[in-house]
């Protein structure tokens, strides 16, 4: 059953309010309405990121079957037989490893998007996750990451004034590592980390209140002090959701039978929990690591088998069980996720049964709301491939991202643009139904309290910037898109009161800036386009 | 880079006192204890930078068996408890002890960190370590390999860094870590090759072009070197798996060519030549003084710090052979290192945030010869802090190293965040209010590991300052020594109201409650027996300042 046609089906309603981009009338004597009202209204979607370190073997991962006879040729001492490939349709198969997400693509709530990159490949792991972290082009460094930047477009005057009633609970989430780059925005940390649910958030009252100052002493206490209120703010709402919900799920993994892939069973548990708990966090990010497989990534004795064969088993596993757990919590209509890594492998395989960095490889989707499909085409594998050789992008990774942004968050297209600085095509994997009003947007954007905004934006070379001062040190700077600094608009004391100054960027080239607004320990990005 | 090279680094020529001293010593050393100020107080600069870098040659014992020592006859059997393992083979048919010796190797470490001399050899050890990253459970697996590569590291911590960059290539966990040993003419493993060039010696920056083609070429030079498991897991060179061919590099090298060799001394003769030429581009003297500058000075480096510092240290390390003594000793005398906006900006590392803590506390080790069960277990819940902060000693995340050493914007930021934090907490909880124990378990062996307890005792710490009868010198004392920021006078009447007067407005209540303690420790005077417990509160809250996380 759809959302909509749910709610019209209520009766009795009262008060009339918006959800969903529907009109309700919410009657909050009645209980089963009040129930459902906070379900509805307290939550929406939430992305869920399965992050895979090391850079997966794409083509031990989907397999051509089409192309098998080349692939053995390149791939002979460790391509499995054709007959144990797990097929997905006539010419695309899956590892026999993850007959658990083969399941979920015959359910159709799974799906591969074929050859996904970036033009022209980093092959070192660092730089590589870097560009898919901040979704950058392969020579361009950015220093905000894609989830970041979509969080600070959704959520603008965050973290200044968060908490509050509307927004109580972090924006995004990551379980099991530190926040990472693919979070922040502008040096903010757009989200919180977690390694469990269930942390000690101890903090007391402060004597240190020395003011921090404007030198680098002064910007690692401020530092330090907005982490210890992070950890202050959101400790208790996590660990609240936490403990109000149970896992269902009988499916997930036994967490001790040493595949290190299944390190992602808690992290997806707590998930799970989290999001039947009420929180209302956008996004979820999870991680797990060792799929940089040069050596013995499959079984001499047998190549259905091995380290590689063990990864792909942990990742299929682990997300079917956490499908089956959001199935039976009565979340999936508002979960969906995606796989990703920051580069495939080589066509050919190398001499110690592995293989070496390589360039594009599939990402799976998963979700109720998703299209079931195996979007792109095959891989040509040419059978003269030497070691050297690599496969070309079909997809450009920001169109996943995009598609994403546009389809599951429902940002319009051209916001999209301006937060992966560039147009890239939507895919078809989603079921555009449902999308949130742009009424939801209006408010999430205004919640918080607006420390500083630009007015005309967009604007032609000169526009003016009205920000607060709460007292003490304020700082105002001019970023452009590559997060370096344009200008220092101001770096002063201000007494508590409202300002105003002028911004001229006659010279500079047109795009997209941001204004990033520093008083005391707090800081507010604001994003801004020159259009000539 | 287009800078004019100057001439010499700048020396620091300003005063050298106590503020000075400390900043070096934070820097150095973990923790800095009121032993290690008197120590040093006193002497010049230059005098303290020579004790730091006076390292002793021999290393320290090897690590000994303190595990499963009630499971002796039946667990590792060749090595009894409280030897070394390092020698020994594991038995054929038995379990298989690596996880135990691993464990042993790293509780080991950490003892040799957390009761270091007062000199450079414990930082540069993790700096090496942090720089030329192996790990110790996954791929390294065999203890004896980790412990190999660990002295080698700290052998090697002030002498010449091409030697160590040779050593390093043909060291057994290294061959292990990047897949050194399956790196053979027919199917090259770039592994290696690829982090030589990218985190070990040249960088990422923009004056570092070495191309693709270079990776691969220098995989190619660096093919048929493998382990004799049989032989002591000695690194080894087989011709018929070198690449005999020629190998090219591009202009980046002057377009070098290595002539292919297939002699049995090929594989040192090659790689000596790559080595020579990595080491002739200039760039990889300034890559490492930059990494040296970002691990104890700071991590920033702009055009300035490049030019007045990176590049005429660079010239130094370049010009003397790449000797690491006397660049590291440029670097600790020089004024850049000193500048005041430095002091305190870093933030501590989890090994500086609990080692640190635990040394300058002078947390005392159980010192009896039979004690070594306890000394081992104590290491191992040093080590699960760490961990727990993230940090796991032997086990950096990847071959880059600890993220807070080298990702940009962050760095050390990356250190702190909301799942560290608490945990950080839960380190000062453990050592300074509720203290380790071994307890009278079964496990041990030996009646002198059993009931010892770990724990820092600020009343004895206290008693090393001076008058500290008189809160407003102790506060002041203990301000200095903890936090590497100044702080002001009303938090620290805030910190002596709180915690020494209990509310009480006159100074006298602390003073004759101190010495009524000091005096008779078993004293009846109800205020005077509060007197450890006051200081506990004190220092535990002082330690989860956002100051104490800076040094």
């Amino acid at each position: 059953m759809k959302r909509r046609s749910f709610l019209k089906q209520i009766p009795g309603a009262a008060a009339v309010t918006v959800i969903g981009g529907q009109t309700v009338r919410a009657d909050h004597t009645n209980p089963l309405l009040q129930a459902l009202y906070q379900m509805m209204y307290e939550t929406d979607r939430v992305l869920v990121i399965v992050q895979c370190n090391g850079g997966n073997d794409g083509l031990n991962t989907v397999f051509p079957l089409d192309q098998y006879d080349q692939l053995k040729s390149v791939r002979g001492n460790m391509l499995m037989n054709s007959s144990s490939i797990i097929k997905l349709n006539d010419k695309t198969g899956i590892h026999p490893a993850m007959a658990a997400l083969a399941n979920l693509y015959q359910d159709g709530k799974m799906g591969v998007i074929q050859n996904v990159g970036y033009p022209n490949f980093n092959y070192s792991h660092f730089r590589a996750t870097d560009i898919w972290l901040s979704a950058s082009d392969s020579d361009e460094y950015l220093d905000s990451g894609w989830a970041g930047r979509y969080l600070n477009y959704e959520y603008a005057n965050y973290p200044v004034g968060y908490p509050n009633a509307a927004m109580p609970d972090p924006l995004a989430i990551r379980v099991g590592e530190g926040i990472g780059l693919g979070l922040q925005m502008m040096g903010t940390n757009m989200g919180v980390s977690i390694n469990n649910a269930s942390d000690p958030v101890n903090l007391t009252g402060n004597i240190f209140k020395d003011p921090a100052g404007a030198d680098y002493v002064g910007k690692e206490l401020s530092y330090l002090r907005e982490v210890q209120r992070q950890t202050d703010k959101f400790g208790d709402v996590i660990l609240a959701a936490y403990e109000k919900a149970k896992n269902l799920s009988t499916k997930y993994p036994s967490v001790n039978n040493g595949n290190t892939a299944n390190n992602l069973t808690n992290q997806l548990k707590i998930v799970a929990r989290l999001i039947a708990g009420g929180l209302k966090t956008r996004i979820y990010w999870v991680s797990t690591g060792g799929f940089d497989t040069h050596s013995s990534q499959v079984d001499p004795a047998d190549f259905t088998k091995g380290t590689h064969a063990n990864l792909l088993q942990g990742i299929s596993d682990n997300i079917a069980a956490f499908m089956d757990d959001i199935k039976l919590l009565g979340l999936q209509e508002r979960v969906a996720g995606f796989t990703f890594s920051e580069f495939g492998r080589r066509i050919r395989s190398n001499a110690s049964l592995g293989t070496d960095h390589g360039s594009a490889l599939p990402v799976i989707y998963f979700g109720k709301n998703i299209i079931p499909a195996v979007v792109g085409d095959n891989p040509i594998i040419n059978p003269n491939a030497d070691f050297n050789s690599n496969l070309p992008m079909q997809y450009d990774f920001r169109s996943v991202y995009g598609t994403f942004l546009n389809q599951w968050f429902c940002v319009p297209q051209a916001d999209v643009h301006s937060i992966l600085y560039n147009q890239f095509q939507i895919l078809p994997i989603l079921n555009t139904a449902n999308c949130l009003s742009t009424a939801s947007h209006e408010l999430n954007v205004q919640n918080g309290i607006n420390a500083v905004s630009v007015s005309p934006n967009p604007f032609v070379h000169k526009t003016r910037v009205d920000f607060e001062s709460f007292g003490g040190f304020v700082r105002l700077q001019v970023f452009n898109n590559h997060g370096s600094l344009v200008r220092t608009l101001l770096s002063q004391d201000l007494p508590k009161g409202k300002y105003s100054n002028d911004l001229d960027l006659e010279g500079q080239p047109t795009g997209i800036y941001y204004i990033r607004w520093e008083n005391g320990p707090l800081q507010q990005v604001k994003g801004m386009m020159k259009v000539l | 880079m287009a800078f004019p090279s100057p001439q010499a680094v700048t020396p620091y020529t300003g005063p050298f006192g106590k503020a000075e001293l400390l900043h070096l010593l934070r820097r150095t050393l973990f923790g800095v204890s009121p032993a290690d100020l008197k120590a040093f107080e006193g002497q010049s600069l230059e005098e303290v930078v020579d004790h730091l870098l006076d390292i002793p040659i021999l290393p320290p014992p090897p690590p000994i068996r303190a595990y499963q020592g009630r499971n002796e006859s039946v667990f590792d059997t060749g090595v009894p408890l409280g030897t070394t393992w390092v020698n020994s083979k594991p038995i054929a048919g038995e379990q298989n002890p690596n996880g135990a010796r691993r464990g042993s190797y790293k509780q080991w470490w950490v003892q040799l960190m957390a009761q270091q001399e007062r000199n450079l050899r414990e930082k540069l050890v993790l700096f090496w370590h942090n720089h030329l990253v192996t790990d110790t459970n996954e791929a390294v697996d065999l203890a004896v390999l980790a412990y190999r590569y660990n002295v080698l590291l700290r052998q090697s911590c002030t002498g010449n860094f091409r030697k160590l960059m040779y050593d390093i290539t043909l060291d057994g966990a290294m061959l292990r870590y990047l897949n050194g040993e399956k790196n053979t003419a027919g199917a090259p493993d770039e592994n290696y090759a690829r982090e030589l060039q990218e985190l070990f010696c040249l960088g990422k920056g923009p004056d570092s072009q070495y191309t693709e083609d270079d990776v691969k070429a220098a995989a190619r030079v660096l093919t048929g070197w493998n382990i004799n498991y049989a032989d002591n897991y000695q690194s080894v060179f087989r011709p018929n798996r070198h690449d005999k061919n020629d190998k090219s590099f591009s202009s980046f090298y002057n377009n070098k060519v290595i002539k292919g060799k297939a002699t049995a001394g090929a594989g040192t003769e090659e790689i000596n030549e790559l080595l020579d030429m990595i080491f002739a581009h200039p760039e990889t003297a300034r890559f490492l003084c930059r990494k040296f500058f970002t691990f104890f000075g700071y991590y920033e480096i702009n055009g300035e710090v490049e030019q007045q510092l990176i590049q005429p240290l660079a010239e130094l390390f370049r010009t003397s052979g790449y000797e690491l003594k006397p660049m590291l000793r440029a670097l600790f005398t020089s004024e850049w290192f000193f500048k005041t906006e430095y002091r305190g900006a870093m933030i501590k590392s989890p090994a500086d945030f609990t080692l640190g803590m635990a040394r300058q506390m002078g947390i005392s080790w159980p010192v009896e010869e039979n004690a070594f069960e306890a000394r081992y277990f104590f290491a191992s819940q040093l080590f699960l802090q760490m961990y727990n902060q993230g940090q796991e000693l032997g086990d950096p995340p990847n071959v880059a190293g600890w993220p807070a050493y080298y990702q940009t914007p962050s760095f050390h930021e990356l250190w702190v965040d909301t799942a560290t934090y608490p945990k950080r907490l839960a380190t000062v909880d453990s050592l300074v209010v509720r203290g380790i124990s071994t307890g009278s378990g079964t496990q041990w062996v030996h009646a002198e590991s059993k009931n010892k307890s770990f724990r820092a005792d600020p009343f004895l710490f206290v008693k090393q300052l001076n008058q500290p009868h008189d809160p407003n010198v102790l506060i002041d004392q203990l301000v200095e020594l903890f936090y590497g920021v100044s702080v002001s006078q009303a938090v620290k009447d805030s910190l002596k109201t709180t915690y020494l007067l209990k509310g009480q407005s006159t100074d006298f209540y602390w003073s004759a409650a101190y010495v009524a303690y000091a005096d008779n420790p078993n004293t009846t005077n109800p205020e005077a027996r509060q007197v450890p417990r006051q200081l506990q509160d004190l220092f535990a809250y002082m330690f989860t300042a956002a100051e104490y996380h800076l040094h």
